[in-house]
Order: C-alpha cells, then structure tokens, then sequence
C-alpha cells in the first residue's frame, strides 16, 4: 500500500515542496528567528488584496518564464538561456517602440512582434549547433546567455543610454508606446493576457498536434523517435525558436510596463528564468501544470519581500527554497535513469 | 518428506486486484532438477520472489528441511541455504571474478580479506561443478555467460543448497546452453536442489528431472519429465493445444522489395558488415541466422538508415535510399520489428495508445493529412484504433492508457508488431519477432507474419532461433563476422547445417558456400 503510494507520479513533486519548506524552517530556526511567522508574512504579503494586482503581474512572468523551459523539457532537452533570450527580447521592444515613431496602435504589436522573431532567432541558433556540431542544448543555451546580456547591456550604457542619468537605462517611452492596461490596475496589462494565450496554445498543441506529439516522443525516448522517422533536429529547431519566441515576448512585455524603460538588469535580478525553470520541472514539463506550479514560486517570489520586512528574514530565503526544490527534482532524474537501467523482469 | 528440501505451501499474493499466486504447492525434492514453467504472467517470478525473500507471500507456509521459515529478506534466505540466479546479473563490473564471488562472505586474515584464498576458492568450486572461469578476469570484461558462471559460483560459495535459475539461457549461445546444462546435471548429482524457470520447453525436456506447470496463479499440471511430452506441457501452460504453424511452402514470387548491393557497415574503426548483398522479393520471407552480435542488427540499421552505409546500396522497390533519411524510407514501404524494444521500438513511459499511434499520426483516421486540418490529431481516431488493435493482437492490458513498460515482455512486443505491420508496407523487416513472448503467442505471431508474406509482401526475418527459421523462412542467409557465410534454400535448409554455418564452419556447409 505504502509502496504504491509512493509510486504517485505527483508524490516527488509535492515532497519536494514540503521538503525544501521544512529545510527553510530549519534555516530560519538556526539564524534564531521564527519559522511560522516568517511563512505567515510571505502568504501575507503575496496574498494580501493591495498586493494582488502586482502578485498576478509576477505570476504571468513566471509563467511565461515556465513555458521557455517547459517546451523544450518536452522533448528531453534544457534551455539555460532564458535571461539572454529575455533580455535581448526587452531591448529589441525599446529600439521597436521608441526610435521608428509609430503611432501607439502599430508600435506595441510591432515591438512584440519583433521582440518574439529576435529572440526567437537567437535561441534557435543553439537547435543547428546541437545538431551540427554536436554541442548540447542545455550547454549552448547557458553559454551564449550572458553574450546577449552583454550586447544588451552595452546598448543601454551607450547608444541608448539616458542622456544625464547615472542609471544604465534608457529613456522612458513614449506614452503613446506603453502596452495597454487592465482598468486602472498599475502592473497587471494586456501582457498578461497574452501570456495566458500563449499557455493554452502550448496546451492544444502539446495534446493535440502532431508536432507536440513528436516532442513528447523524441522526449520519452529519442531513439525510439529516430526509428519511426521523427527528425530530433528540426524539432529542436521549433522547439527552441517558440521556447526564445516567448522569452522574447515577456521582455518586451516587461518593458513597455511600468517604469516603460529598459534598465540594466532590471529583467534579470527579479529571478523570473530561474523560477520558471524550477516551476517548469516541478510541473514536469506539463503544459497543463506550469501555471499551477509558477503559483508556489510567485508566492516565494513576492512573499519574499514582505517576509524580510516584517518578519527580519532576509528575501534570499526564496532563492534557497526555490534551489532545494530544483535539487530534489534533479535527483529525481538520476534516480528514475538508475532504475531504468537496472531494467524491469517480464 | 525427508527428500523434500523445500515445500512451498498453499502460497497466494495479490497485487492490488491481480492476483498473482493463488494457493500453490511446490514440493522440490532434494537433489532434483526442478522445472517451473509457465507464459508471461502466470505467476513463477512471484512465487520465486517469495521463495527468496524478496517478496511476502499473504498466505502459506515455506518449509525448508523441514522447518517452517519467514523470509525478511533474501540475506534470511541465503542463510537458509537458497541461492539465486537472477536474468539480470548483479555483480560489480569494475572487480575480478573472485571478488564478486566472495563479496559478502570475504575469507579473511587479520581482518583483512585474503585474496589468495578467495581465488582458492574460486578456482576449486570451479573445479568441481565444471564451471570454466578465470578468477582473476574483471567481470566487465567477461561474456553473458561467463558472468552468469560467476553468478553460479557466488551462490555455490555461499553454501547454496536450493539453487534457482531464472530464464538462465535467455542471454546464452546454443554451446553455451549445452555448458549450463552440465553443470546443472553435476549440481544435482552433487545433492543441490536447482529450481529452473523457464518457458522454454525443450529445455525442461533436456534437463530437467520434475515439472510443475504455472497458469493464471495456479498449478496447472505436475509432471516427471521423463514420462511427458512437448504436447502435453503445452497444453498445461496455455490450457489449449497449439498448433504449431508452418510455413506451407513458397508462393508466388513478385518484384523485388528489398536490394541491398555490396552493402558494408563500419562502426568505431571496426567493420561490422562486410560487402554483403541480398535481395527480398514479394511473397517471400528471407531469414538471416546468426549468433547474436555478427552483424544482423548493423545491417537492419542500414537498411532503416539509423546507421550510414561505408559502402554499397539500398534499393526499396523503386527508389535509391542509399543515403536518404529515415522517414523516406518508412514513406517508400518499409516497416521494422527491432531487436531492442525497449530502446528503439516503444516509449516505455507513453501509453499503448501512444505507442501504436507513432508513424501512423499524420495519417487518416488519426490525423488529417491535407487541407485546414494538417498537422493535427484526433485523439478519439486514435482510442478507438488502439482498443481494436489491443482486441485483435491480444494484448492482455487493463486498458489503452496504459504504460506500455507496465506490460509484460511478450504485450509490450505485441503493441511492435501491431503498430509495425499496420503500416502494410510492402517490406517488412522483423528482428527477433518473438522474443520474450509465450509459446502461445508466438504462433501466434508466426501466423500473422505468413499472413503478411501471403499478402504477397515481402519480410526480411532475423533470428537467433533457428527452429523460428525454419518454420518460416523460404531461404536462409547465415550471417558470421559481417558476412554472408552461407545460404540455404528451404528444400536443404537444417538445423545441423544452420548451426554449423552460424560457428563460422564455412567450410563445412561445402556445397551451400555461396561467394
């Protein structure tokens, strides 16, 4: 009985949940605070009703973040690289939205648009370098990252830069090239709808496609895919090229939100690609899961601020729950893989 | 009772709602070659598992020298003098021979393990029971059947006195079968009781002295070997007579299917495949001996085209294919059982559903292959295709949904061969088609393949069992060390001249040579 409980697909997730927060507890114990009334703040602070608009703003990056790690999971492979992809995507909105002078209903489509097709571009090279030259996915994502966050960052400090300011940012935008709010809600915009489309499109495709079909295939069993005629090299190429597609999208929702600039490093220091990725695996890669998943972490997220307020717990706890989990999880694979070996009696 | 060594009482264990023994009795008397046999499923690896501690029986009683034991654990069922052979090996591949043997139960001196005498040892056990083994060899390096040897001799060190086998030949050469059975004979002349499960019948025949025959949990039949026949385990293991399907001699001949000109394969620097040639034709079926690991499955590869050719051609019916992809292959009219099932011919993770959709999801009834609907599939086609696929193959499941690595060897194979030959492609090549699979359904499996050549079809089959070839091959190629060694036509093909050809005596199949 016991045995078959454990054999639950959700039980490793889930004890990986409860494990990472009994960890936190300890942690919190040993610097000589309380654990419950450091849980309580974050809940409280994530949860609190002046606090949602900006909770659900923070859950659809996570998501979307989710999904660029997600997709490719699909198929077995890794993408590292969404801090470079996600940045790339924000300073191709700004150049799109700011220096052409469009008016506001051509300019926020457009910088969207060209903002999915650059990063999208850019995290596809890594599928041909697979393929070609053999250099893994999970390698090529994490290496060429920082390359673009270099470019980008090089861009804002010098050609973009805000003339007289100290910060490494760019003007604001124009008003005209702001994405459109939800009623008067501050952080929560039209991105976040669009965010929640992407979802259901990975959904229908996922179950429904032939295309998601073969990723799950070429995922559960590469060379059973090549046998039946499956190309694991086109593949990768889609999957990488929707994965920086929707990276490319959440930069540049994220910067024609609130403050509707591109700062250096503001895209990259709220953790977004790391939170995704751990919801990501913690969903195992199911589209219908992630945004369940990107709750626990959007919770951490912005409970962690309010539990270093209120409760003297420093924020980075979220980091270490969030590494605990993605530990667990990563375990999990070796362990499953170390069983698979040892093979199955008829 | 004085000559039983173990009594296995009224044993039952369900697993959720299967039950998987259901009140059986087991008498092994002492000194005794004792069969258990049975098809997939019928409950010998649980009543093993229970045997050896590995598993808890909810109900009966084991009784060893007549004393009543429960097992926690396999280490209470060493102790008792039961020792076990496992179909996957568990030693240590990095250490000798003689390390793996004593592991566990170390000669020591000074509290330290004395090496000279384990490989004492080794050597003198080996001596006695006839086991060929070097005790200083690493085991990584060793052959399945020396590693099942070491296997013998770690259980033989420990004082075994019960020895269980289970399916020891599956990974052996024929001479290495012939090997096994002489020490199994010595063992028992030597007083040890050796427990054999298996579901091949000739071999219960050639070694065994009882017979206990397993079928849904229950003992379906016990018998002296001496005084029983192939029929009549048959019979107890299927509850049915088998008709044993023959192929009824060729038919008529149509174009060729299949071309392979001058075809080599080289793998890591080494030449796997040697300047071979063959053709397949529709209406024929085309067999390939050999031992395990002379190049057949080099060559299917290349033939499928997960493998690049060094030299030569690919033709299927018409078209070149010598460098092309797979998918044009599979779209030119080829269909492939492979060898591994599990790494290459199903998705162990993914349902039956899943599994027999592959290949056919851009097709209709499944996918729409033109118009608004490309690209997408109709998951309700693909249900209903599975479930009648499951009712016409017999594939024993509680439902489509199922994972196919939750099925057992012989469905797992089953789904293969369903989704393979649905493609009624006019080639189909079928690499040990019956693996792993019940006497049952492996006629099963015959029939449908004579079916497909009926069709007028062409199969390309590659086996290590030469009776499989010759029920069903109109020619048989003999493949050894990358080359067609021999080839025989139906009229003069025979086991003594397939096995001959198969250990590389070229020169003894004279007349057949063909260069």
């Amino acid at each position: 009985m016991i045995a078959r409980l454990t054999r639950h697909p959700a039980v490793v997730p889930i004890g990986a949940v409860v494990l990472a927060i009994l960890i936190g507890a300890v942690v919190i114990l040993l610097a000589g605070l309380n654990p419950i009334d450091a849980y309580a703040a974050v809940l409280q602070g994530s949860l609190d009703v002046r606090n949602l608009d900006y909770t659900f703003s923070v859950w659809g990056f996570i998501c979307g973040m989710g999904l660029v790690a997600a997709i490719p999971l699909r198929m077995g492979e890794f993408n590292l690289g969404g801090n470079g992809q996600l940045v790339l995507g924000g300073i191709t909105a700004y150049v799109v939205a700011s220096q052409l002078g469009l008016p506001g209903i051509v300019a926020v489509p457009l910088a969207l648009i060209a903002a999915m097709l650059v990063s999208g571009g850019f995290a596809a090279v890594s599928a041909p370098l697979a393929t070609r030259f053999g250099i893994p996915i999970i390698i090529s994502t994490l290496l060429l990252s920082p390359v673009a966050v270099a470019v980008a960052s090089y861009l804002v400090r010098f050609p973009l830069a805000e003339k007289g300011s100290g910060n490494a940012q760019t003007p604001v935008l124009p008003e005209d090239a702001h994405i459109w709010s939800l009623g008067d809600l501050r952080y929560t915009t039209v991105g976040l709808l669009l965010i929640i489309a992407v979802m259901v499109i990975f959904y229908i495709v996922d179950s429904r496609s032939a295309v998601g079909f073969e990723l799950r295939v070429t995922g559960a069993n590469r060379r059973f895919g090549e046998y039946a005629g499956l190309k694991p090299g086109r593949l990768a190429l889609g999957a990488m090229g929707s994965a920086g597609a929707v990276a490319g999208l959440v930069g540049a929702i994220i910067v024609l939100s609130s403050p509707y600039r591109f700062i250096d490093g503001a895209l990259i220091s709220p953790g977004y690609t790391f939170a995704g990725l751990a919801a990501a695996l913690l969903a195992g890669g199911r589209p219908a899961l992630v945004p369940v998943t990107a709750i626990l972490f959007t919770i951490l997220q912005v409970g962690g601020a309010s539990m270093e307020r209120t409760a003297e717990v420093p924020r980075q706890l979220s980091d270490v729950l969030q590494g605990v989990v993605i530990v667990i999880l990563a375990l999990r694979v070796v362990l499953d893989r170390r069983r698979a070996g040892a093979g199955k009696d008829s | 009772m004085s000559t039983a060594a173990v009594e296995l009482r009224a044993i039952s264990k369900r697993f959720d709602a299967v039950v998987a023994n259901d009140g059986i009795d087991l008498v092994l008397a002492r000194g005794t070659v004792h069969a258990v046999m049975g098809e997939n499923g019928a409950g010998k690896s649980t009543l093993m598992s229970i045997l050896f501690g590995l598993v808890r029986p909810d109900s009966g009683d084991i009784v060893v020298d007549g004393e009543t034991r429960s097992f926690q654990s396999p280490l209470d069922a060493i102790a008792a003098g039961l020792g076990m052979v496992h179909q996957h090996f568990r030693l240590f591949d990095s250490m000798t021979v003689a390390e793996n043997v004593v592991f566990g139960a170390e000669p020591t001196r000074g509290g330290r393990i004395d090496r000279a005498a384990a490989a004492e040892r080794v050597r003198s056990l080996a001596d006695r029971y006839g086991l060929d083994t070097d005790p200083q060899a690493r085991v990584g390096d060793l052959s399945a059947g020396a590693r099942q040897r070491v296997e013998i001799l770690k259980a033989l060190h420990r004082d075994a006195r019960i020895l269980i086998l289970d399916e020891p030949t599956a990974v052996l050469t024929p001479s290495e079968v012939t090997s096994l059975f002489t020490v199994i004979r010595r063992a028992a002349e030597d007083g040890t009781t050796v427990v054999l499960v298996t579901h091949k019948i000739q071999e219960v025949l050639d070694v065994s002295t009882e017979v206990t025959v397993l079928r849904d949990g229950r003992v379906s039949g016990r018998f002296v070997t001496a005084d029983t026949t192939s029929a009549e385990l048959v019979r107890a293991m299927t509850g049915r007579e088998v008709e044993i399907v023959a192929n009824p001699g060729t038919g008529t001949l149509g174009e060729t299917v299949l071309e392979v000109e001058g075809v080599s394969v080289t793998d890591a620097r080494l030449e796997r495949v040697s300047n071979v040639s063959l053709s397949v034709r529709r209406g024929e079926i085309v067999g390939i001996a050999g031992v395990s690991g002379n190049g057949q499955h080099d060559l299917v590869a290349a033939v499928l085209g997960t493998t690049p050719v060094s030299a030569g051609r690919i033709r299927l019916g018409d078209h070149d294919m010598t460098g092309a992809p797979v998918a044009a292959r599979r779209a030119a009219g080829l269909a492939v059982i492979p060898e591994d099932r599990r790494g290459e011919g199903s998705a162990v993770t993914m349902s039956i559903t899943e599994n027999l959709s592959l290949g056919h999801h851009r097709q209709p009834p499944i996918g729409w292959p033109t118009g608004f609907g490309r690209g997408w599939m109709s998951l309700a086609a693909a249900r209903t295709r599975a479930s009648e696929q499951i009712s016409s193959y017999d594939i024993r499941t509680s439902g489509e949904k199922q994972p196919v690595g939750s099925l057992s060897g012989g469905n797992a194979q089953k789904v293969v061969i369903a989704r393979e030959l649905s493609f009624d492609a006019p080639l189909l090549i079928a690499e040990q088609p019956t693996q792993g699979v019940d006497v049952g359904a492996i006629e099963a499996i015959h029939g449908r393949l004579l079916d497909y050549r009926a069709s007028g079809r062409g199969i390309l089959l590659v086996s290590h069992e030469i009776s499989e070839l010759l029920a069903l091959a109109d020619r048989v190629l003999v493949m050894f060390a990358g080359e067609i060694v021999a080839e025989f036509d139906r009229s003069r093909a025979s086991a003594e001249r397939i096995g001959a050809a198969m250990a590389g005596a070229a020169a003894a199949a004279g007349e057949e040579w063909t260069a």
